[in-house]
């Protein structure tokens, strides 16, 4: 690691992004004015599943409502992955010849505001002739099962199977086996801004203007062109502020490429602001797993491997770019978690359903890989009587480079400290005396903990052995330095909240020897950032920040060439800090150099052009990711006759290497923590037999507010990553991972004297009861958990 | 998520908008705080052709001392009682239920008339002023009548409310300065409707009434259990239990076992805490 | 179409409406004033926050006609006013915000909370701010930034 100039890294700077919003002034997609502008309702389908054999548009309003053929041809985009083994289908713009999902989009309806395009959307009739809905994703896989996509062999996207170490053998020889079924229901990403496109054409610049609430804004160009039929060149998409993305605004919706195709067919402008209700039924669905696992331990508790079923319930299409076939794999990779365990076999099923499409959701695969695995460590403590902090320590990996039996290389940390402070800071002795003393109010209280390794920043090798179309192998940057000697650096990553444009400043800043305040960061805008791929995955302070490194890194070069002439020494000699080109004899300002390589030609040496503007790319040196991790303790009271859970206490310990912003970082655990509470006690969408979904509205769908999230304590471990600038680590995605893992332990540790098993998110006051129920029946009739 | 067209108008005084809703036959309805007309008529799922609007009639908006209790006009928010500004006959207990209901920004406009009139199976002001004893005034184009809650609640979401019938005013006797009462409110998240909901109001020389609400069933008095703390107050725990699972089986046929034990739970609970010294 | 009058932040806004338009709606595309979002538009989720007459009310649940002669102050109309912007500056340092969706109605929130309760401690805090939800934040922030005004303002007073 090379180092220049102020030490920005690591400093609790605040944001930049903050004054915008606090003044009411922040630019959402909503907010965009624009003359003309007219609002888009969608007609929905109110089956899950059926033959669409025709739409009657309402007398008098037949030009303001569309259908597929109204708008025009569009090019079918094919998904990744690419693989023969991978079935794919056709995710239509607007429903075609069938629907598959109650909500997906049939015709869409334009007026001058939204209130009235909602009013012929009412008048607008469906003719459906209804199919039975597939809805139970093991059901689905049954033989004579109807089939969603008429030329795929059976219901599955794709099966799969890991097969490593002999499991046979260890099923033979493992003192303690423990079989359970997990389930973590389905839930969309509920940013608090819904999805919104707006689209017009651009007659001066000949594009298609797209502004699109996206984490990613170039990839989505790339499918708006193509499905379009237009030259990329010819769209232009603008992600301005993004209210929230969390992986749920990272793929293509049909809505959003119907929005663009009928501005481009108009030629005036048109937007789509997604409702709440909309969000809740159609946008992309997540989690949705389904295990049946057995694990296997020695008599001390050593973890010897894991075998089973995973299920994901991938709903009916393929989302783009990339199908939800990821869930699958990454699950059962991570199942062996941060083990020693040299023992794996997961059968996989990536099922579709006439449910709403799958797309990613901060942790994708993990979440329900942590609740098993977790949950499974667990229950063999219990099964052993040990206390569960114990038997991890004793599984735990203490040694890196470590590849884990999943194909993890996972690369430094120190776990059993994480553990440790995790355990000191919910302090374990004490929750334990105060458990054997009972509490006054009637209610048990429970401690459970997970862990889990969260593989981020992985390059060009991990997406290409994933098989994907686009392979975000890399990110770019430019730094561009104005005649002032301030500094504009365009990325392409998306920031939505992550505070990227106050981190990346940071980055710059200390490359550059200059403050934070002189750099203005600029992303979301295909017409002004160069080509990125956006921000999810962990992705962005490894990719996009090593590329802002490189990019100023290499300005700061040619700054200090400069420099060195207009001093009188060698470049070597030279180093860039408070705004200054140091040399051995004096310095010279920046703003300095900066005025003479833009526009005093004259003033520069031999053979250095004019010009301050570098553009680099950066793929960091182990493209297999670098692994942040974390440990999670939670303390909850349960309420046995209600069967409701309350959070007492939450606390992290964390490594994600070297902090960038530990401010920043503090936020994103704490938000990543509290949507992971949300997975844990409160959201879900359940559906019914006909495929209908029952909550569709915050009255049903539980959102955790300000009651529900406790005060979340945080401790930081800092191991740097060896492959990466300054030894950063992605960590966007890790606090929503270990929450569900971690109150359903607790909660098992609550009613350990009946071995009460705690197996399906969200654990509602419902399942709870169930669960205590199950447990007392077993107890009466001797069975084992 | 916008509403279907609707006229609207904003009568001065309460006569003019009794004759605006009987000319409008159902099809014109009253706006009070709007807090629960407005989502539904947002998701469609409530319509109307003239909205009412009778938030600012001062008719519904006088609270005043009667010579038994309270006279609160039916545009009374519940903000304001949470505030604790209005005289309070129920030594407390309007407080607590009127700051458990739902969040500050929808107290300030929200209405214990529009809450009566709304029947919502699990909303706090019904069970609350069913415990209470409350009467509540109707004024209608025949004139004026004055029912109980158990009379003008019949079930979920339905009163006996004719078209241009108004809730001008709901009147809640004065407790007893030796009454007791007890609340218990058990929700999935804090400001959501009550999976249970029971209000217990003991002593005082009254009659005991114990009131469950919630989301499998109406705003019920439970007979059995008033009785039995009117016949033994201190009764046993055990058989408190008794009275009460016979009084859900009653008031709650469809309920589901777990529906039974939450209720029963917290109807302990509110009885248990009217019952503390 | 009705035409009404009502104040905003201050000023006559007179426009010709259909009765369904809600008051954030006729903040958002009539007065321009989009710093009042939209989260749900059923009440559940604060982003859009306003005062009417002061008191705090839900924009998506009060039609705008039923808003005449009365006064509605958004987020743009609290700019400059000292006490808000003690809470912007604590909002800002306790990073209480990451999206800024849920910001202004935040905003609006912690100021009726600390006008109700001085000095509030965490726990009333969190019962009072129940109604808002933030997706980005955990409520970490934003909790520890309307304490830390409190403890400001109360301290000032
Ligand atoms: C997010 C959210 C959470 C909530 N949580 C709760 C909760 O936990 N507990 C709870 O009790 N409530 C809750 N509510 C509802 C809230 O209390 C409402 O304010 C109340 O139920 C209705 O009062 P209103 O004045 O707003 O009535 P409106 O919405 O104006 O009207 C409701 C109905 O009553 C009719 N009506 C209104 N006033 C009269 C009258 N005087 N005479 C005849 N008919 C009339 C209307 O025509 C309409 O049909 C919640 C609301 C929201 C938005
Ligand atoms: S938008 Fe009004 S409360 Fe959510
Ligand atoms: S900061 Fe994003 S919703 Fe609160």
């Amino acid at each position: 690691m090379e180092t220049t100039g102020d030490s920005w890294i690591g400093a609790r700077v605040l944001r930049k992004e903050d004054e915008r919003h606090l003044l009411g002034a922040g630019q959402f997609v909503g907010d965009v004015r624009m003359p003309g502008l007219r609002d888009i309702a969608f007609v929905r389908s109110p089956m899950a599943h059926a033959k669409l054999k025709g739409v009657t548009k309402p007398e008098g309003h037949e030009a303001s409502v569309f259908t597929y053929e109204d708008l025009g041809p569009m090019k079918v985009l094919r998904t990744s992955p690419d693989m023969p083994t991978f079935h794919s289908a056709h995710y239509p713009a607007l429903a075609t010849d069938r629907v598959r999902f109650a909500g997906q989009p049939i015709a869409m309806c334009l007026a001058s505001n939204r209130a009235r395009a909602e009013d012929i959307a009412d008048l607008v009739q469906v003719d459906l002739e209804e199919l039975p809905a597939v809805v139970d994703v093991v059901d689905a896989m049954k033989p004579g099962t109807i089939k969603l996509h008429e030329d795929w062999p059976d219901n599955a996207y794709i099966h799969n199977t890991i097969d490593a170490g002999d499991m046979e053998a260890v099923a033979k020889i493992a003192a303690i086996k423990v079989k359970r079924r997990f389930k973590m229901n389905r839930q969309p990403s509920v940013s608090l801004e819904c999805h919104a496109v707006l689209a017009y054409w651009d007659f001066r610049t000949g594009q298609l203007v797209v502004y699109f609430s996206t984490q990613g804004p170039h990839v989505m160009r790339i499918g708006i062109a193509e499905a379009l039929g237009l030259q990329e060149y010819q769209v232009r998409v603008i992600a301005p502020d993004v209210g929230g993305g969390f992986g749920g605004k990272n793929r293509l919706m049909p809505e959003e490429l119907a929005v663009a195709a009928l501005a481009y067919k108009l030629k005036t402008p048109v937007r789509w602001l997604e409702d709440r209700r909309e969000h809740l039924i159609a946008s992309p669905h997540a989690r949705d797993h389904y295990y049946e696992l057995t694990a296997y331990a020695d008599k001390d508790g050593m973890l010897l491997g894991v075998d089973g079923d995973v299920y994901v319930d991938a709903g009916a299409y393929p989302m783009w770019p990339t199908a939800a076939f990821m869930e699958t794999s990454m699950s059962a990779r991570n199942l062996p978690g941060p083990y020693q365990a040299r023992n794996l076999r997961a059968r996989t099923f990536t099922v579709a359903t006439n449910k709403a499409p799958m797309g990613p959701y901060r942790g994708v695969g993990r979440p329900g890989a942590c609740f098993a695995i977790e949950r499974l460590m667990d229950e063999i403590a219990h099964e052993l009587g040990i206390e569960p902090v114990e038997l991890r320590r004793r599984n735990l990996v203490s040694s890196f480079p470590y590849e884990t039996i999943g194909g993890m290389k996972l690369d430094t940390g120190d776990y059993h400290a994480s553990l440790n402070a995790a355990a000191d800071l919910i302090d374990l002795p004490a929750i334990r005396a105060r458990q054997a003393k009972g509490e006054l109010d009637g209610r048990r209280i429970g401690l459970g903990f997970a862990m889990y390794t969260e593989q981020s920043g992985h390059g060009t090798g991990e997406w290409v052995k994933r098989r994907g179309r686009i392979i975000p192998g890399y990110e770019t940057a430019t730094t561009r330095m104005g005649a002032d000697g301030t500094v504009e650096l365009l990325v392409g990553i998306q920031s939505h909240g992550q505070g990227m444009e106050t981190t990346f400043a940071q980055i710059a800043a200390h490359e550059l020897g200059l403050d934070p305040s002189k750099i203005n960061v600029r992303h979301g805008d295909t017409s002004i950032s160069p080509f990125g791929f956006g921000t999810f995955g962990s992705r962005s302070i490894v990719m996009g920040g090593g590329a802002a490194a490189r990019s100023s890194r290499t300005l700061g070069e040619k700054l200090k060439k400069i420099g060195a002439h207009l001093l009188q020494c060698a470049a070597e000699e030279t180093h860039l800090k408070d705004g200054q080109v140091h040399g051995p004899n004096g310095s010279v300002s920046i703003a300095e150099v900066a005025r003479a390589a833009n526009v005093r030609p004259d003033l520069l040496p031999q053979g250095i052009d004019p010009v301050l503007d570098v553009t680099m790319t950066y793929e960091p040196k182990e493209s297999a990711g670098v692994f942040s991790y974390s440990t999670h303790g939670a303390l909850i009271a349960v309420d046995p006759d209600t069967g409701a859970v309350e959070l007492l206490d939450y606390v992290v310990a964390e490594d994600c290497g070297t902090m960038i912003n530990p401010l920043v970082c503090d936020g994103q655990v704490q938000g990543g923590v509290a949507q992971g509470i949300g997975t844990a006690l409160y959201e879900e969408i359940p559906f019914d037999d006909q495929g209908q979904p029952l909550a569709t509205t915050f009255a049903d769908y539980l959102m955790p507010g300000s009651m529900e999230i406790p005060n979340i304590r945080l401790a930081h471990i800092v191991t740097p990553a060896l492959a990466t600038e300054y030894g950063v680590k992605g960590m966007g995605e890790g606090g929503a991972i270990a929450p569900p893992a971690a109150i359903a332990n607790a909660l098992t540790d609550a009613f350990k004297d009946i071995r009460a098993s705690f197996d399906e998110t969200p654990l509602t006051p419902r399942r709870v009861i169930r669960a205590l129920d199950a447990a007392k029946a077993r107890v009466q009739t001797g069975e084992k958990p | 998520m916008k509403p279907a067209p609707f006229d609207y108008v904003r009568p001065s005084h309460l006569g003019e908008a009794t004759e605006i809703l009987v000319k409008g036959q159902g099809s014109a309805i009253p706006i009070s705080g709007g807090q629960s007309l407005m989502p539904m008529l947002s998701l469609r799922v409530a319509s109307a052709e003239t909205l009412v609007d009778i938030s600012r009639l001062f008719e519904l908006k006088t609270v005043e001392e009667t010579s038994t209790g309270i006279s609160y006009g039916a545009a009374t928010t519940h903000a304001a009682i949470e505030d604790g500004k209005l005289p309070d006959p129920s030594r407390g207990l309007m407080h607590k239920v009127a700051s458990g209901i739902s969040y500050r920004a929808v107290r300030n406009f929200g209405t214990m008339g529009g809450s009566l009139a709304l029947a919502d199976p699990a909303a706090d002001w019904p069970a609350c002023l069913m415990a209470l004893g409350a009467l509540v005034t109707i004024v209608g184009p025949d004139g004026n009548r004055t029912v109980t809650v158990p009379e003008l609640i019949e079930g979920p979401y339905t009163t006996i409310l004719a078209p241009g019938e108004v809730i001008t005013s709901i009147e809640v006797p004065r407790l007893p300065a030796e009454a007791r009462w007890g609340y218990s409110k058990f929700a999935r998240k804090s400001g959501a409707f009550a999976n249970s909901l029971s209000v217990a109001v003991i002593g005082g020389g009254n009659k005991a009434r114990v009131v469950i609400a919630g989301s499998s069933t109406s705003s019920s008095l439970l007979t059995d259990t008033a009785s039995l703390l009117d016949r033994t107050p201190d009764a046993t725990e055990d058989d408190l239990k008794t009275a009460i699972r016979d009084d859900l089986t009653k008031v709650d046929p469809n309920g589901d076992d777990y529906q039974h034990r939450s209720h029963a739970a917290i109807v302990l609970r509110a009885v248990q805490q009217a019952r503390l010294p | 179409m009705i035409t009404v009058t009502l104040t905003v932040n201050g000023q006559e806004e007179t426009h010709s409406i259909e009765a369904r338009e809600t008051l954030a709606d006729f903040l958002r595309e009539r007065c321009n004033l989009t710093g009042t979002h939209l989260g749900c538009e059923h009440g559940a989720c604060g982003a859009c926050t306003v005062t009417i007459n002061g008191l705090p009310a839900r924009s998506c649940l009060t039609l705008a006609v039923m808003c005449e002669d009365r006064a509605v102050q958004t987020v743009e109309g609290t700019r400059g006013d000292p006490e808000m912007d003690l809470i912007r500056k604590h909002f800002h340092e306790a990073h209480g915000l990451q999206c800024g969706y849920c910001t202004p109605g935040m905003l609006l929130a912690a100021r009726d909370i600390l006008r109700r309760h001085k000095a509030p401690g965490e726990a009333t805090i969190r019962k009072e701010l129940s109604g808002h939800l933030c997706r980005c934040t955990g409520y970490v922030g934003i909790v520890e930034a309307i304490r830390r005004a409190g403890a400001e303002l109360s301290d000032k007073s």
